[in-house]
């Protein structure tokens, strides 16, 4: 076990450089770091500011140049490290990363760290939320489809389940958005945060988008694995125990049944993630989704860079916790 | 039949069918079985796969998936038990009446500890509380003679052998001392060696406790020595009931016969052929309206093919079910009349007398 988890943390972390690294380099080539910074001063040659540092230049009228614009462009380049190859670069920044310095947005010069403190935990609780939402729906929805395969309930919820998977997500927000909070105005449309509660009923609508469609998946997981697993013989020997229906699903076939939908938990996250992305722009909520595509849109190299790299460590963080609940799904992972 | 002895009959079954519908027909996987069961006596049933000896086994104790069609009988202890299933009686299956499987390394749940298996069983149904229930199956798994029950009680099934899986299970079987034990198969997965600790501590746990035993197997010798009366079924029938003694001596029914014939024994020279039962079990899906083990048959006559011979003889005693009858004059009638014609009226061929009958 503690092998695992070492071998496991070993792969992590090369997981969290390769990620960060790309996003990185693929941020850095793309496009000119320096035209975020200094505007389209970042056009002038670099033979131009050499031959005004030679003193060849001084007709600053001929030339168009001002004569501390070359200036202003060596101070950015220095400061940000520009004129240093991408893997210096990224080695500078992981350092920094690493120390808790996640640096400033060119833009607006906000620290991004604060942004990251200020947005992420909005983000990680309406993602729970919707996790919560989904397994709280999918597990009784499934167990009661299971119980009862091709019969009446099950051949219902097929048809709801392939609904609901069919439904993008910000159709669904916005019919939720529509009814819930325009018509029947039992939850606010925007977020709003005074107090927890306020916050959870803020929450509720966009969990429930996120978590409709992701509880139709697990749902239909859930359904196949039980349906296998109650062909099993420990079920008949629990039924032979007189053990009651309820008692043999919940207490019997659940947790063996549950591995897909584990696996799928996990995968999922990733595609919650950028599902919050729309979702909070929907209901306006200030959660990292919101910043990012804010700041792709204003062309903020350093932010975007952060914030992903926080996206990728939580992913393959969730997935490290899910590879840890196999074992406790199975005892036999464990001694394997 | 029943009057005879009521006084300490516990399990009765009367006249049991049971079909299912299939989307090539309706299989009759029972016919008719009919046996009682005396209190504290064990009983073994015998017979091949398909016989219907397991479908019988899971009418009792209320398993048989929702699609079967069950007809008849079968009073446990003065009350119906298929009415207490149409009722949904809670506390009575895994109480009063449990079963041990065949296979131990399936029937016990692979993520649950062995000794929460077993609590579980008398939380459930006694409503102990967990620290004592578990004591409680710490105690059941010393007495089915697993050595260090301590630790085993926190162990996984996959952390246990076969042999100690099957005593996990008998273990849970016997959680809440019931009074009738249904064993079905009980050691055909697991190893020679072990299978005969096995049946001696169910026997001993049976006789102990005073429980009655149904053991269901498709050995005849497993079910020698074990059992107070042993019933062989055949295509969904009961084809022959007796003591074992009687029934190891002097059987009557051709494929309790046929069976016993094809069991090695001790007590003939080594390299002594076995005789195989010639053809296959037969189709249970529309069987026609005849000994369904006439095609097999040595005995076979042309009345075999006009009706099913009904079990008759004396209850408790023997049984059978065949119109000809090896051991018997009209048996060896029969077997002279088909060496004579070279076949059987089913057509099977018949060339030798088959050994000393």
């Amino acid at each position: 076990m503690k092998q695992f988890i070492l071998r496991r943390v070993a792969q992590l972390v090369l997981v969290v450089f390769a990620v960060t690294f790309l996003t990185f380099a693929s941020l850095n080539l793309v496009g000119d770091p320096l035209f975020n910074i200094v505007g389209v001063l970042s056009g002038i040659p670099d033979e131009q500011c050499e031959a005004v540092e030679r003193g060849e230049i001084s007709d600053t009228q001929s030339s168009g140049l001002n004569m501390g614009d070359c200036a202003l462009i060596a101070q950015a380049k220095e400061q940000n490290n520009l004129d240093k190859n991408v893997v210096e670069r990224y080695g500078i920044w992981l350092s920094d990363m690493v120390s808790g310095d996640f640096g400033t947005s060119f833009v607006n010069g906000d620290e991004i760290s604060d942004i990251v403190r200020e947005r992420l935990p909005v983000t990680i609780r309406l993602i729970v939320l919707a996790q919560i939402v989904a397994l709280g729906i999918a597990i009784p929805w499934g167990v009661a489809s299971a119980y009862r395969a091709n019969r009446g309930f099950d051949k219902v919820s097929t048809v709801g389940s392939f609904g609901l998977l069919s439904i993008p997500n910000f159709a669904l927000g916005v019919i939720l958005l529509y009814f819930f909070a325009l018509r029947w105005q039992i939850f606010p449309s925007r977020y709003e945060n005074a107090g927890w509660w306020s916050e959870l009923k803020a929450l509720t609508l966009p969990a429930l988008t996120l978590g409709l469609g992701l509880a139709a998946t697990y749902q239909r997981l859930l359904r196949t694995d039980l349906i296998t697993t109650l062909q099993e013989d420990f079920v008949h020997m629990a039924r032979a125990k007189g053990m009651s229906d309820r008692h043999i699903m919940y207490r019997h076939a659940l947790r063996p049944s549950m591995f897909s939908v584990i696996t799928v938990f996990g995968v999922n996250t990733g595609a919650l993630i950028g599902g919050a992305l729309v979702v909070e722009q929907i209901f306006s909520i200030p959660g990292i989704g919101t910043e990012l595509v804010e700041a792709v849109l204003r062309n903020d190299p350093p932010v975007v860079i952060s914030l992903i790299s926080v996206v990728a460590i939580g992913f393959v963080l969730i997935n490290f916790f899910v590879d840890l609940m196999y074992g406790y799904l199975d005892p036999r992972v464990r001694t394997s | 039949m029943a009057e005879t002895h009521v006084a300490n009959t516990q399990l009765s079954v009367r006249d049991l069918t049971v079909r299912f519908p299939t989307t090539r027909g309706t299989v009759q996987a029972v016919n008719g079985v009919t046996f009682d069961l005396a209190k504290g006596a064990s009983l073994g049933i015998v017979g091949e796969s398909g016989s219907g000896k397991s479908v019988t086994a899971k009418t009792l104790m209320n398993l048989l998936p929702r699609t079967a069609e069950v007809s008849g009988d079968v009073i446990f202890e003065g009350e119906d038990v298929r009415q207490l299933a149409e009722q949904g009686r809670e506390h009575f299956w895994g109480v009063k009446m449990t079963m041990v499987f065949q296979d131990p390394m399936t029937s016990l749940n692979p993520v649950k500890k062995c000794g929460e298996q077993i609590a579980e069983t008398l939380r459930y149904h006694l409503k102990r509380d967990k620290k004592s229930a578990l004591a409680e199956a710490e105690d059941l798994l010393e007495q089915v003679g697993i050595p260090e029950p301590g630790k085993r009680v926190d162990q996984y099934p996959h952390e246990l052998s076969g042999g100690l899986r099957q005593r996990v299970v008998i273990a849970m079987a016997l959680a809440c001392e019931p009074s009738l034990l249904i064993a079905d198969e009980p050691t055909t997965a697991v190893d020679v060696t072990v299978q005969k600790h096995l049946l001696d501590l169910l026997d001993t746990l049976r006789r102990d406790r005073g429980m009655s035993m149904i053991l269901i197997t498709h050995d005849l010798g497993v079910a020698r020595g074990r059992c107070d009366e042993i019933a062989v079924m055949y295509a969904g029938r009961l084809v022959e009931r007796a003591a074992p003694d009687t029934l190891f001596g002097d059987s009557r029914h051709p494929y309790t016969d046929a069976l016993l014939r094809s069991i090695p024994r001790i007590d003939q020279p080594s390299h002594t052929r076995l005789e195989p039962i010639p053809g296959r079990p037969p189709e249970l899906i529309n069987p026609p309206e005849q000994c369904a083990y006439a095609p097999r048959c040595r005995f076979a006559r042309p009345d075999c093919l006009e009706s099913i011979p009904q079990i008759s003889g004396v209850a408790g005693m023997h049984e059978f079910a065949c119109f000809h009858p090896a051991n018997t004059d009209r048996g060896r009638e029969a077997l002279a009349d088909n060496l004579a014609q070279g076949r059987t009226a089913a057509g099977l061929d018949v060339t030798d007398l088959g050994g000393p009958s």
